[in-house]
């Protein structure tokens, strides 16, 4: 299904920039996430996995731009100009960075699949809190447009959004 | 130019939902609105465009911390009106 998709865009938008699954999980439309900050778009588009391994790795070549504290969210720079935003879980903050741990730190260059964190999946739903995990494209505007391509079962690095220049 | 200063009182700082939401109130604005984290010398530490994302999450400004916000252009007086409001409910 990935490959038809791909070739449907792909003679026209040979600049389109491809950002592959951090984690692995199910995949859902963002406006599935029940958070407004990330379901109403406020800090770009993008998709959401439910995970359902304990991992985030990285989505493409890049730099780290911020890893949180806390260790719940990590943001990228990809080589070829995309800002993303991986948030592990809504409100997951409040934790503090219990059941998290960083792999990486502010400025560190990573490749595509390298180890950014770490999450005890368990230990984040025992204390109430949803684990489902934007991964939002935060200068959606800098493009023509964002699209979802994975739908469901995604493993780690499968395909996940386009980003049409 | 217009300046406002403002020390976070919210415990979380700005993570991503009020970097989110304050990029919102910068960016309904024509002016440039600049952000930074001042030192305790009230200096800038880092000096952002408060209309990007990134950039606003990127200055991991916590409780306590000062934060300074420029605004240049014609609706300058209107744009540092809305944000204080914002400012001062939310974080």
């Amino acid at each position: 299904m990935f490959n038809k998709f791909k070739k449907m865009l792909g003679k026209d938008n040979k600049e389109g920039l491809v950002i592959l699954s951090p984690v692995e999980g199910k995949a859902i439309p963002l406006k599935e996430v029940s958070d407004p900050t990330f379901g109403e778009g406020l800090l770009g588009k993008g998709m959401a996995i439910i995970p359902e391994n304990g991992r985030v790795v990285s989505p493409v070549n890049g730099k780290v731009s911020q890893m949180f504290d806390t260790g719940h969210a990590v943001s990228i720079e990809s080589d070829d100009g995309a800002e993303i935003l991986i948030h592990v879980g809504l409100d997951t903050v409040k934790l503090a960075g219990k059941y998290f741990t960083k792999h990486k730190q502010d400025g560190d260059i990573i490749k595509t699949g390298d180890l950014l964190i770490e999450f005890d999946i368990e230990g984040i739903k025992s204390e109430g809190y949803d684990t489902v995990t934007p991964v939002v494209i935060c200068n959606t505007d800098d493009f023509a447009d964002v699209v979802s391509v994975a739908n469901g079962g995604t493993k780690e690095l499968d395909t996940l959004i386009e980003i049409l220049k | 130019m217009t300046e406002l200063k403002y020390v976070i009182t919210d415990e979380l700082g700005i993570h991503a939902r009020p970097a989110g939401l304050l990029v919102k109130q910068a960016a309904a604005f024509g002016s440039d609105v600049k952000i930074a984290v001042l030192d305790s010398e009230g200096n800038p530490k880092k000096l952002v465009d408060a209309k990007r994302i990134m950039g606003v999450m990127g200055l991991g400004a916590k409780q306590g911390d000062t934060i300074s916000m420029t605004f240049e252009g014609d609706d300058e007086g209107d744009a540092l009106n809305a944000v204080e409001s914002f400012l001062k409910e939310t974080l």
